[in-house]
């Protein structure tokens, strides 16, 4: 499958550190066509999801407890991309969300979601793309400041999925051109730091 | 594939035990609207032994639920089943803080 190279200038390109603070701008995305095979799907509706996460799993395939961990954290990981890049990213001129959640969702004509991945046997990389560019690094940053709040539990906390992302991957980067992509990428470990691990 | 989402009640003698099968995301909403008015005792144990994902929609629907529960029924809840990746998505969120961890058999 085919690796789509980003030709133009990331205007906003960066990472966050453990603590959600901007590290680099811009950065690079993920290396996911070093050596790998990259593995790439064009979403075309919300019930693509599950096929694409039995795909994933397939390629993770591995049955020790590690291996079980990663498909787990790896399901996650293209659930939140891709309610993110189906539901969040749309939005019209004044900024408000076109799409609920829940709701059945087909792409627009000009619409393209991209979703990427490749696994060297210790690390996975994924990263999904959308043509909307709508995420600033205000907002990154606000939601996983939002999110690590550790009083009240809240329901109703925006940004979630976004904050689910930073915490579990490695590397976690966005990259946006306002108006016309976004990227959202990072990495998981086959075997993931002690203190995440959830036990 | 995963099975559908739903969501079944065991009346027992130590409270009443809901079950959570297949994944928990925005389209189990309804389900959870209808999950208080079966709860009929004060201890209630939520078991996630067959839940696939819970995604961070199906994270703010058991927040929501749970403190529904405790607040409306006066209930207090406990949890069990759960697997790796969704007990380290219940210590991020704070579900444990509203919840117990059951002991298992």
């Amino acid at each position: 499958m085919a690796h789509v190279k980003a030709t133009k200038l990331n205007v906003h390109g960066f990472c966050l550190n453990a603590n959600g603070t901007i590290v680099r701008i811009p950065r690079s995305p993920l290396p996911l066509n070093q050596g790998n095979r990259v593995h790439e799907w064009r979403v075309g509706s919300i019930d693509d999801k599950d096929t694409i996460i039995a795909h994933l799993e397939q390629i993770l395939e591995g049955s020790d407890d590690a291996h079980d961990f990663l498909r787990q954290r790896a399901a996650l990981m293209v659930d939140e991309m891709l309610e993110n890049a189906l539901y969040a990213a749309p939005r019209d001129a004044d900024g408000k969300q076109l799409f609920a959640k829940g709701g059945k969702r087909g792409l627009l004509p000009e619409e393209r979601i991209t979703l990427r991945c490749s696994f060297d046997g210790e690390r996975l990389s994924l990263e999904v793309s959308d043509s909307w560019g709508s995420l600033s690094p205000e907002t990154v940053q606000r939601f996983i400041a939002l999110n690590l709040a550790e009083e009240g539990a809240e329901g109703d906390r925006a940004g979630r999925g976004l904050f689910f992302m930073w915490r579990l991957m490695d590397d976690f980067y966005v990259s946006v051109q306002p108006g016309e992509a976004t990227a959202i990428g990072g990495a998981l470990p086959l075997y993931p730091h002690p203190d995440e691990k959830g036990a | 594939m995963e099975q559908p989402f739903k969501i079944d009640i065991r009346k027992g003698v130590g409270g009443d035990t809901v079950q959570f099968h297949g994944n928990i995301d925005a389209h189990a909403d309804q389900y959870f609207d209808d999950l208080l008015k079966q709860i009929s005792t004060n201890r209630i144990i939520m078991d996630f032994s067959t839940t696939g994902r819970i995604n961070s929609m199906g994270i703010a629907l058991l927040l929501r639920s749970i403190k529904s529960i405790k607040a409306e029924k006066k209930a207090e809840v406990s949890i069990q089943g759960l697997n790796q990746i969704n007990t380290m998505l219940f210590k991020m969120t704070g579900i444990f803080m509203l919840a117990s961890e059951a002991r298992t058999n």
